[in-house]
């Protein structure tokens, strides 16, 4: 009897451990922490739970590194990892956050706007895409970064219901979308993960009067945005004017405006409720393909991740030469890098990096 | 800024070869009255030399264009703000508006369209691109109306082609005074990125050579720079 009471009682006891383990592998997850090595231009580090605190110790709280520069100016905002699975955004803003000095106004930089969606890839559009990609440094070293996901995880926020309805604009959408921070903007203080990120942004935004947002993006090889500049109406001669500096050197662009019909959107949302004047860029991700299988998401020679981070920052250098043009000296923003950004072309990105 | 005077241009049209050479641009003056025409003026020259030269006077004529211009976009596009920059780099007076009015030609002497169609940007307009044909119809109905001659841009390469874009371009680009468009001319290898040829499959060459309108063909879309300064005979400031 006593036996099967100490039996029981150990049955017990293992159950509640495991039990207990799971909740707290559910409820410890913080925020993944990527390999990002803030370089020389970086002054500060922030947390985007500093305008929500809200998100402090969850998956969708991220640092966001600050650069100044030596000149007053305006404030640019950088996103990468929107969508954690659009690689060349992350690895731009990495690269920016490592490598790049601002000698006028400010640059934020946040690598992984959707930390939660950056922990785990999911297979969206290609079940055959990999967890994690290499970056060889001219030393020799290997390092390893996140290949993540488009939308937060499931198991951050509540279940998706069948269909998300965007609550400022009543557009509905598939269910999952409820979990695409592209999808979510302008937030929500008390909404779900995504909705708290997409929140805190926006009081970023607010806070820091930034002048000029650019979220990075990518689209399949042969999808209809691929290698495309998005903005806001407010934006559309920055944008223009970029775009044909870009064609000049060879690197075609396709201009696109914010739709009116289509809200949630990065672009559609802070342009028309900020003051800042948002882009949206696209590169082509191989990895988007989903006819191409295990495909190689650094060394496709059709995109290499080196030619996409290229006309990323290259992109975002011809915007804000743009708009330090048609919007004045005040709210310019110069940037530099100790290279060339076209002797990135065909290059292994690892000797970039630090 | 480079490129042969627009009298060249007319010579070369005749021989119904490419005219001249600007920078990013490349012209191409379609036979506007053929072999025939080239047989007749050469008669008129030996006959009647100043006969010849008043029939040369009335052909650059034909192919100056005045300012102000007025841009738009048909189908609704990003073009056409690609377009305001072209034209403010060349030195162009112009109003930009992205779905022009019947009231907005008044005061204009030239219309310049942007021919692609954005679902985004018809959406953003709240028309199809049914509605979008109809309006365009009535713009260009009001323009001839006006005597306001007509340019057809066409300058966002291949990306800006498919079935909505295809049927602007096929339904106003035959209306036309002048075409620009962004793509290959025929018979010559296209360098620059594929998806940037507007006339991979020649269709603004067919249009051009059935309807006997004049066309530029550009490389970049800033080649339509210097277009725009020698069709309007815009003059360097200072």
């Amino acid at each position: 009897m006593t036996q099967r009471l100490r039996s029981a009682s150990a049955r017990i006891g293992a159950g509640f451990l495991i039990l207990f383990s799971v909740c707290m592998a559910v409820f410890a997850v913080g925020p993944t922490s990527h390999d990002v090595r803030p370089g020389y231009g970086v002054d500060d580090v922030c947390w985007l739970s500093d305008y929500l605190p809200a998100l402090k110790g969850t998956p969708g709280d991220t640092p966001i590194y600050v650069l100044r520069g030596g000149n007053p100016g305006g404030t640019l905002l950088l996103l990468g990892g929107t969508h954690a699975n659009e690689i060349a955004g992350v690895m731009a803003a990495t690269l920016f956050a490592e490598r790049a000095v601002v000698t006028r106004g400010t640059v934020l930089v946040i690598p992984h706007a959707n930390n939660s969606a950056a922990r785990r890839n999911n297979g969206v559009f290609n079940a055959t895409t990999p967890q994690w990609f290499e970056l060889t440094r001219g030393s020799g070293e290997v390092r390893t970064f996140h290949y993540g996901d488009r939308r937060t995880q499931p198991e951050d926020q509540e279940p998706d219901s069948e269909v998300f309805v965007h609550e400022w604009s009543g557009l509905e959408f598939a269910g999952d979308e409820a979990r695409n921070l592209n999808r979510n903007h302008p937030g929500d203080a008390d909404g779900t993960l995504t909705a708290q990120i997409s929140y805190a942004l926006f009081a970023l935004v607010e806070q820091e009067s930034v002048d000029v947002l650019i979220d990075m993006h990518e689209s399949s090889l042969t999808g209809r945005l691929a290698n495309t500049l998005v903005s806001h109406p407010r934006a559309v001669d920055i944008a223009a004017f970029a775009i044909l500096d870009l064609e000049m050197e060879g690197l075609h662009l396709k201009q696109e405006v914010s739709s009116d019909e289509f809200y949630g959107l990065s672009h559609r949302e802070f342009g028309d409720r900020t003051d800042a004047l948002p882009f949206l860029i696209e590169s082509a991700n191989p990895g988007q393909e989903a006819s191409i299988e295990n495909p190689d998401v650094v060394n496709d020679p059709r995109s290499p991740l080196s030619d996409r981070v290229y006309l990323q920052l290259r992109t975002i250098e011809a915007i804000l030469t743009n708009h330090a043009l048609l919007e004045g000296a005040a709210t310019s923003i110069e940037i530099a890098f100790p290279f060339e950004l076209s002797d990135l072309l065909g290059a292994n990105l690892g000797v970039f990096l630090r | 800024m480079e490129g042969l005077p627009l009298r060249s241009n007319i010579h070369c049209n005749r021989r119904g070869e490419a005219a001249a050479v600007a920078l990013h641009g490349k012209r191409e003056m379609p036979m506007k009255h053929g072999r025939r025409t080239w047989g007749i003026a050469v008669l008129l020259i030996l006959a009647l030399g100043l006969a010849a030269v008043a029939q040369e006077e009335v052909q650059t004529e034909s192919m100056t264009f005045t300012q102000p211009a007025l841009i738009t976009s048909i189908g609704q596009s990003a073009g056409a703000a690609q377009a305001r920059v072209v034209a403010l780099k060349a030195g162009l007076e112009a109003t930009y508006m992205q779905r022009a009015t019947l009231e907005d030609l008044e005061g204009s002497s030239t219309l310049i369209v942007v021919l692609g169609a954005s679902s985004k940007g018809l959406g953003a307009a709240g028309v199809d691109i049914d509605g979008e044909i109809t309006w365009a119809t009535e713009l260009f109905d009001k323009a001839r109306e006006l005597e306001i001659r007509i340019i057809a841009m066409h300058i966002e390469g291949g990306s800006r082609r498919g079935p909505s874009s295809d049927l602007t371009i096929t339904t106003f680009a035959p209306l036309a005074d002048y075409l620009i468009v962004k793509g290959s001319m025929p018979d010559t290898e296209w360098t620059a990125d594929e998806a940037a040829n507007g006339n991979a499959d020649g269709l603004f060459t067919t249009i051009a050579g059935e309807n006997e309108i004049p066309i530029a063909y550009i490389e970049a879309t800033l080649g339509a720079v210097d277009v725009l300064i020698e069709l309007f005979d815009i003059q360097p400031e200072g």
